[in-house]
């Protein structure tokens, strides 16, 4: 029974993953629409990669998007048609520029170079904490950034990449973010996941019993970036194009903004904050369109242009203040049942 | 022994760290011009008390009272204003700053800028130490130099009660012996004076009452003939 | 051979323009253990101030500047900083870097995505020779104003009360606290002098950095993170390490981009990557010493956040 109930856990974030994919196909959703589904549920996949390191072990790390950006590059780079290659991407090592790969095989890359990124850097930052760690992951950032943005030889540099197959539909979208979903759980369940968590309560204490913080951090940041990249994959298959800009300063903050407004400390955090924040996105972008019927009539007029950014930004700082831990609490699903009542499992909660 | 008009008192104070109850119900008066004590094992409360005096724990029942008005829910910096000092326990000087200016800034707490060279001359004739090694780094001065220091800091505010948390902690018995008389002269300069130590003995002989508490609640109140009533120290520590 | 010089000039310069503002976030830090990544913001409201008014005259110009930024800080410190106070570090950073964003989106809205010019003084922005050196004058003045600022600052915190107030809330709030000071005083006290500081950057910045004459949306967003960056490598817990943790930066910036060629295949091997080996050079350090290069060797705020 208690299996059965700890399993909620997750099954309550897929239930809903699978909720918003179903609602997205349905008829009444205009292609508009259905595109900020899509983005929601990769926005899903983002955030909770970022989770898995920085909601298990405690570190800020605002270098994630790094990951990202390299399984972006990856996928992209390597679906563009190899006859397209010399226009948009000239100068590339001709192993790269001669090869293209299907959609999976896009997404596998990006899995894998991610993680093998994130394991190469997390070598020597996992001895960092606190602030010392957010300012080198940051520098991570800027380093991989910088080095997209400019360096022709493994993509596009400063052009934008373009006719990336736009394979991310629905169901990629959804079985995708679940499929991050699914690993996040495995991990925070798995011997691994719980002694990082004890080190993130008492590092004095976990150190005592044996566990080796350094090598904890590092897998579970090596996975985080893993599972980046394959987010990253996600995206460029939805969007088609990609900018270094796209995977640079915004999309950290937007990430950080929806695990923080979700709840650091937990999966279910995670999962609400980018479904909230991303349905508030919506939500401003449609009444800046006026297509939203009463907020037109309430204000008078369609929102102004620029609103959803500024609109994200008040409501994460509202949250911050009001709500510190978050709109979870940093509490994972639960079901009030009247067995768990009698259980008494205990659930680690933030 | 009937007390003088209270200056201090605590009545039905309680204090928690979360849902730990660090002060139970604690009752205490402290007479104006009188010297109490407050004694006790580790961990029994005294100094979240005199924290909670200065307000920087909130108590979450009882009151606190100064002259008759309550006190209690107001920050530091007005608890300071309303005339009541704290030395803390292990001194806390700023190590980094010179001896002058850690006394200067116990000036930021007092009530009128009038009389300020004045006090702290006062103060250099209390502790002559001080006066000498004023320019120095207070970080460089001995245990002994920094809790005469941290007095002094306290006294320049001219505080009507002063607050002391152990301050006997880590001296030498000669230095301890300059600290308690430098309180006695202090009393007699017309300052009310809680004392919060460790050791008991000397505490019970020199104040005109002290409490006893253990584990936040106040167990007996002794006065100085029972300084050498041995049962009676021993059944105050460890028993009741 | 006067290459060299000048371009060691500019790299002082550009580092006390960094220095000046790694101040301005030492001193906020310091007294509310807060890390204000909007501070670039702060910079470019005072910038904008100073385009909007650029056939006003100049004095006028300038002191509209110093009073937008004043007032825009301490809205800052009313609406953000006091209900952050005693929230943890992590919550602090992603907030601050929160407001860092809405400010840069109102910006964006009110004022739109292309940049504008901004005219201050143009004559400092005439070469002056001296020996065989050219140097415009703005990187005399420069140099000279963040003398003149520390040498203000310095007195501020030794002699005056408020400023001793400052130096121990930075040290010890609590005890500080516990003597009678007063924690809004000193706060908004840090929270002004940080401004004017960043007033005097908005005013200094465009005319000393040439791609700096045009404001936008996210102007002195990447110097805040240099900044940033060099406060905490420098050592945060303490203004003189933290400034020279931000002139280190900056001197290094200038000095990198005096000496990379412009184009290069591969990467650090040309002025483009300028930002990657600057960084690189910081995860170095971190990596020795993650308490900072100029600290005295004790860990303290580094590894109590």
């Amino acid at each position: 029974m208690r299996r059965y109930l700890d399993l909620a856990e997750l099954l309550g974030p897929v239930l809903v993953l699978v909720l918003v994919g179903v609602v997205g196909s349905m008829g009444f959703v205009d292609p508009a629409l259905e595109i900020e589904f899509r983005g929601a549920l990769v926005s899903v996949a983002m955030v909770v990669a970022l989770y898995v390191f920085v909601g298990n072990s405690g570190v800020i790390s605002f270098g994630h998007v790094s990951f990202v950006a390299v399984g972006a590059f990856v996928a992209g780079v390597m679906t563009v048609p190899v006859a397209l290659k010399p226009t948009i991407t000239p100068g590339l090592f001709s192993l790269l520029g001669e090869h293209s790969v299907g959609n999976i095989m896009s997404l596998a890359l990006a899995t894998v170079l991610g993680g093998v990124f994130a394991l190469v850097v997390g070598i020597p930052l996992m001895r960092l904490s606190g602030l010392a760690a957010g300012i080198a992951t940051f520098a991570v950032l800027g380093v991989t950034y910088n080095i997209l943005n400019n360096w022709e030889k493994i993509g596009p540099g400063p052009l934008t990449l373009t006719t990336i197959p736009e394979t991310t539909d629905l169901l990629q979208a959804t079985v995708g973010a679940i499929a991050v979903v699914i690993a996040a759980f495995a991990y925070q369940r798995s011997r691994y996941g719980r002694k990082l968590r004890a080190s993130r309560e008492d590092s004095a204490a976990a150190r005592s019993t044996g566990i080796d913080i350094h090598r904890e951090r590092l897998w579970a940041f090596a996975l985080s970036g893993a599972l980046s990249g394959f987010a990253g994959g996600l995206l460029v298959h939805l969007a088609g194009t990609l900018q270094a800009r796209d995977v640079y300063l915004d999309l950290t903050f937007l990430t950080l903004a929806m695990l923080v407004v979700g709840g650091v400390g937990s999966l279910w955090g995670a999962v609400v904050g980018a479904l909230a924040v991303s349905a508030l996105d919506t939500f401003l972008l449609k009444a800046e369109s006026g297509e939203i019927g009463f907020v037109a009539d309430l204000v008078g007029k369609p929102l102004w242009g620029g609103s959803r950014l500024v609109g994200v930004a008040i409501f994460m700082a509202v949250v911050l203040v009001l709500l510190p831990d978050g709109l979870t609490r940093g509490r994972e699903f639960r079901l009030s049942t009247p067995w768990r009542r009698v259980s008494q499992t205990g659930e680690t909660a933030s | 022994m009937t007390a003088p008009e209270p200056m201090l008192e605590l009545s039905g104070l309680e204090v928690r760290y979360g849902t730990v109850p660090a002060v139970r119900g604690l009752d205490l008066s402290v007479g104006k011009g009188e010297i109490v004590g407050l004694i006790g094992p580790n961990g029994a409360g005294k100094s979240t008390t005199l924290h909670a005096i200065m307000g920087a724990v909130r108590p979450s029942a009882g009151d606190i009272r100064l002259s008759g008005t309550s006190i209690r829910g107001r920050a530091p910096e007005q608890v300071v204003r309303a005339g009541i000092a704290l030395v803390p326990e292990g001194r806390r000087i700023f190590s980094e700053l010179t001896v002058e200016e850690n006394l200067r800034l116990g000036l930021s707490g007092r009530r009128s800028k009038v009389g300020a060279t004045e006090a702290v001359e006062r103060v250099y004739e209390l502790f002559p130490v001080v006066r000498e090694s004023r320019g120095r780094q207070a970080g460089l001065l001995s245990g002994g130099q920094q809790q005469q220091l941290a007095i002094g800091r306290a006294l320049v505010a001219e505080p009507d009660v002063l607050l002391l948390d152990e301050p006997s902690l880590g001296l030498a018995p000669t230095v301890v012996n300059t600290v308690f008389e430098a309180l006695a002269t202090i009393r007699a300069q017309g300052v009310t004076i809680l004392l919060v130590e460790q050791r008991a003995q000397r505490t019970v002989a020199f104040a005109d009452r002290t409490y006893v508490v253990s584990n936040g609640e106040l167990r007996m109140t002794l006065g100085p003939e029972d300084a050498t009533d041995t049962r009676r120290m021993v059944e105050a520590y460890f028993g009741a | 051979m006067t290459d060299d010089v000048q371009t060691l000039v500019d790299a002082i310069a550009l580092g006390s323009i960094y220095a000046l503002m790694a101040v301005g976030i030492g001193l906020v830090f310091g007294v509310l253990r807060l890390v204000n990544f909007a501070y670039g913001q702060l910079i470019m409201a005072g910038a904008y101030a100073l385009a909007l008014t650029n056939d006003s005259p100049v004095l006028l110009s300038i002191a509209l500047c110093f009073g937008v930024v004043l007032a825009l800080s301490v809205a800052l410190e009313f609406a953000a900083f006091r209900p952050l106070r005693g929230a943890s570090p992590t919550t602090m950073l992603v907030a601050t870097f929160a407001i860092s964003y809405l400010l840069q989106s109102i910006a964006l809205v009110r004022f739109g995505a292309i940049g504008k010019i901004v005219v201050v003084i143009p004559k400092l922005s005439e070469p002056v020779t001296i020996g065989s050196v050219h140097i415009r004058w703005i990187t005399l003045v420069t140099i000279l104003v963040a003398i003149g600022v520390f040498a203000a600052l310095t007195l501020l915190l030794t002699r005056t009360t408020i400023g001793l107030q400052m130096r121990a809330a930075s040290i010890d709030a609590e005890t500080a606290r516990l003597l009678g000071v007063r924690a809004n005083a000193v706060i908004t006290a840090a929270v002004l002098v940080s401004g004017v500081i960043a007033a005097i950057a908005a005013v200094i910045l465009p005319m000393a950095v040439p791609e700096r004459v045009l404001v936008s949306p996210d102007y002195a967003l990447r110097e805040t993170i240099i900044v940033l960056v060099g406060v905490v490598v420098g050592g945060i817990d303490r203004l003189l390490s933290a400034t020279l943790g931000g002139f280190t930066m900056g001197f290094a910036v200038g000095m990198f981009s005096g000496y990379l060629p412009s184009t290069g295949a591969w990467p650090f091997t040309s002025s483009v990557y300028l930002d990657s080996a600057v960084f690189m050079l910081v995860i170095l350090v971190l990596l020795l010493r993650p308490e900072g290069l100029f600290a005295r060797g004790r860990r303290t705020a580094v590894e109590r956040l």
